[in-house]
């Protein structure tokens, strides 16, 4: 009779330990570096955060496949110091039977941001091996930033040649008119020109001497 | 009268600032560390210095006597030496053309990566998330997210030349950009030329500055640094190493392009371009020289950085394959620890040994890179890991671009001066020759940059025929100058 209460109470750890093993074919292998993404303000990991991350798992099944989960259906084992360890999750209305590989993936997909914040880690510090990140959608405004730029530029380049372009028509009509009103003075001005000059002697073709000679 | 008056500079220094800004140009920035880095670190300095004084400043004066003398642009200046030698001038008239067809997609490119720096998170820092948005986009992560930016987004490279791979929407925006800024800079001639050329032929030197303090005090600049001046005076004995010292003082000053003929001629004919010869000649050196410590400082950060990511890289691989804990295995203590780990666990690290990477600072430091690849991805694979990366950024390409824009003028400048002397073109209106000429070379935007690649080398055969025929010339130049003085 006692035997047979020590063998039902054991039986759940020996079988859990049967379910969970490294390379258990619907397990997955956790790594977290706790220590590069929080530095100094890095926690222990002990037997509480492993309840937590449990916690997290079992949420994100609860979530993805509409089952209660328990923290009790999520078994982890072979711990090691750099913090990686093995987990699969058993089926909350058989605790024998493992949920499968690709639910598992999934969900822990679905709920990703989520169980990283809840560690206060991300997907490069908390690794799931095998299952990809769900990496955030790039943000794509209506008109590309650079464009902006480049219409300003090209707007102020724009402006500033047609505005040389018609200075240097408005100049040419303005010489104009300049020239016009000069040639209507030219007469006047070459008249009292050539009456004060006396004129300069070219001394290559004649002698110069202004005395007439006696 | 008023119409053939020849139009002048303002002063001698818009002569001077014209010539620098066309002088110092981008291969001071991209060609010149690397072939120190080549040839032999300080040592590469000898070589340099030398060909400077054999061959640089004579030619240089050489031009600027010819231009300022005849007072015509290349073709005028050379049939006025002699009639045989026109074809000199035309044949450097036509050089410059292609010049202009290429340089500008440099521009185009300068551009680009300018109007991109104005985002919260540089395009180039990080690779694109891919269709299914389970990690970054599979090109990307074979190359680096800087090369991935270069070749994809802004190229959008072709696999081959034979393959034409259609116009770029983006970069024919910014080429035409490009040119649009040329002809404001040209409208005027030398009156619009001579205003722009004091912001860049100065622009450029507080960049560098900046850069300079900034480089000194990054991480592992100083691996960089000393890398360069330790000379290796082995490489002098390479031949290699003097033919490139003369190539470059030749590409490097812009000799043989008509561009300095060009410039000279709208001097005034008493313009005293002895000293001035010297002084641009020194100043291109020396920026030379200023522009490869700046350069070297980068390399030198970015080597540390690369190294420091690769023994990062290895420790954590050690970390998960033993399952040791965090902080068991430091970057500090990494080879220590593969020793102790390599005897204590032969066979699980033999498993192990395709997968670890050699991390050596001296192979990241002697990886060379020249020309687009320099400035265009090496800097800012160095600029995305600084802090406030976007003001750097932003600063680095507008001094790309004021570089760029100072050598386009002289280019430019060499094509319209010879063809404003012709009779018959100059009664047409100035501004109009100019966008014709403009529109004309928009098409190039077909070209791609393995015609660039193409264009740049073999562009040097035309200085080089130039050269000899103006050495065996420089006494008649020399009597030409005698005479007219």
């Amino acid at each position: 009779m006692l035997g047979r209460i020590v063998f039902f109470l054991c039986l759940p750890s020996v079988l859990a330990a049967q379910l969970c093993k490294p390379n258990a074919a619907e397990g997955f292998k956790v790594r977290l570096s706790i220590k590069t993404a929080l530095g100094d303000n890095a926690y222990e990991w002990n037997r509480n955060q492993r309840f937590l991350f449990q916690a997290a798992i079992a949420f994100a099944m609860s979530h993805h496949l509409d089952l209660e989960f328990n923290v009790s259906n999520i078994l982890v084992c072979d711990e090691t110091p750099r913090v990686s360890f093995w987990f699969v999750v058993t089926s909350p209305d058989d605790p024998s039977r493992l949920v499968g590989k690709e639910s598992v993936e999934l969900a822990v997909r679905a709920s990703r941001s989520r169980i990283n914040n809840i560690l206060l880690l991300n997907d490069a510090t908390l690794e799931f091996i095998g299952v990809l990140p769900t990496l955030a959608a790039p943000v794509k405004p209506a008109t590309p930033s650079w464009l902006i730029v480049f219409g300003v530029v090209i707007g102020i380049i724009g402006a500033g040649i047609v505005f040389l372009l018609v200075s240097t028509v408005v100049q040419k009509k303005r010489k104009e008119n300049e020239v016009a009103e000069e040639e209507d003075d030219d007469e006047e001005a070459q008249m009292k020109r050539m009456a004060g000059n006396e004129g300069i002697c070219n001394t290559s073709f004649s002698e110069c001497d202004r005395n007439t000679q006696m | 009268m008023a119409k053939d008056a020849r139009d002048n500079w303002e002063s001698p220094t818009q002569f001077v600032l014209a010539c620098v800004s066309y002088a110092v140009g981008l291969g001071n920035v991209w060609r010149f560390p690397y072939l120190c880095q080549m040839h032999g670190g300080g040592g590469f300095l000898i070589p340099y210095l030398l060909m400077l004084l054999l061959e640089g400043v004579p030619l240089f004066y050489l031009e600027l006597a010819i231009g300022q003398k005849m007072r015509l642009g290349s073709i005028g200046a050379w049939t006025a030496i002699s009639p045989y030698l026109g074809g000199i001038g035309l044949a450097s008239v036509v050089t410059s053309m292609y010049l202009c067809l290429y340089y500008n997609i440099i521009n185009a490119w300068s551009f680009w990566y300018l109007f991109h720096s104005f985002q919260s998170v540089l395009p180039w820092a990080a690779c694109p998330v891919n269709s299914n948005r389970t990690g970054p986009m599979e090109e990307c992560e074979k190359a680096s997210p800087t090369q991935y930016f270069f070749y994809r987004e802004t190229l959008n490279i072709s696999p081959s030349i034979e393959k034409n791979g259609g116009i770029q929407t983006g970069q024919a925006l910014c080429f035409l950009l490009a040119w649009v800024i040329t002809y404001l800079f040209i409208i005027r001639g030398v009156k619009s030329t001579g205003k722009v050329v004091y912001f860049t032929a100065t622009f450029p030197y507080v960049v560098l500055f900046i850069y300079l303090i900034r480089g000194m005090t990054l991480h592992g600049a100083l691996n960089g640094v000393k890398y360069m001046f330790t000379p290796k005076m082995e490489e002098l004995a390479n031949p290699t190493t003097w033919i490139n010292a003369a190539t470059q003082i030749f590409f490097s000053l812009g000799l043989g392009f008509g561009s300095l003929i060009a410039f000279a001629s709208y001097n005034q004919y008493h313009n005293n371009f002895e000293r001035q010869a010297i002084i641009v000649s020194l100043i291109n050196s020396g920026t030379s020289i200023f522009a490869s410590i700046v350069t070297f400082a980068i390399y030198g950060f970015k080597a540390t950085i690369n190294y420091e990511n690769c023994l990062d890289r290895t420790r954590i691989l050690l970390l998960n394959s033993f399952n040791l804990a965090e902080d068991s295995i430091t970057i500090n203590n990494v080879f220590e620890m593969i020793e102790k780990l390599n005897t204590t666990f032969p066979e699980q690290f033999a498993e192990l040994s395709n997968k670890l990477e050699d991390c050596s600072l001296e192979n990241e430091l002697s990886t060379a890179v020249e020309g687009a690849g320099l400035a265009f991805i090496v800097y800012s694979e160095a600029i995305k890991n600084m802090p406030l990366s976007q003001l750097w950024s932003v600063l680095y390409f507008f001094m790309l671009l004021m570089l760029g824009m100072g050598s386009m003028l002289g280019n430019i400048t060499a094509i319209t001066t010879p063809l404003r002397d012709f009779k018959f073109l100059s009664h047409v209106s100035n501004e109009i020759v100019k966008n014709i000429r403009n529109r004309i070379f928009l098409q190039s935007k077909y070209f791609g940059k393995s015609f660039c690649v193409m264009l740049v080398v073999f562009k040097g055969l035309l200085p080089k025929l130039i050269c000899t025929n103006t050495t065996f010339f420089y006494n008649i130049a020399g009597a030409l100058q005698a005479k007219i003085k």
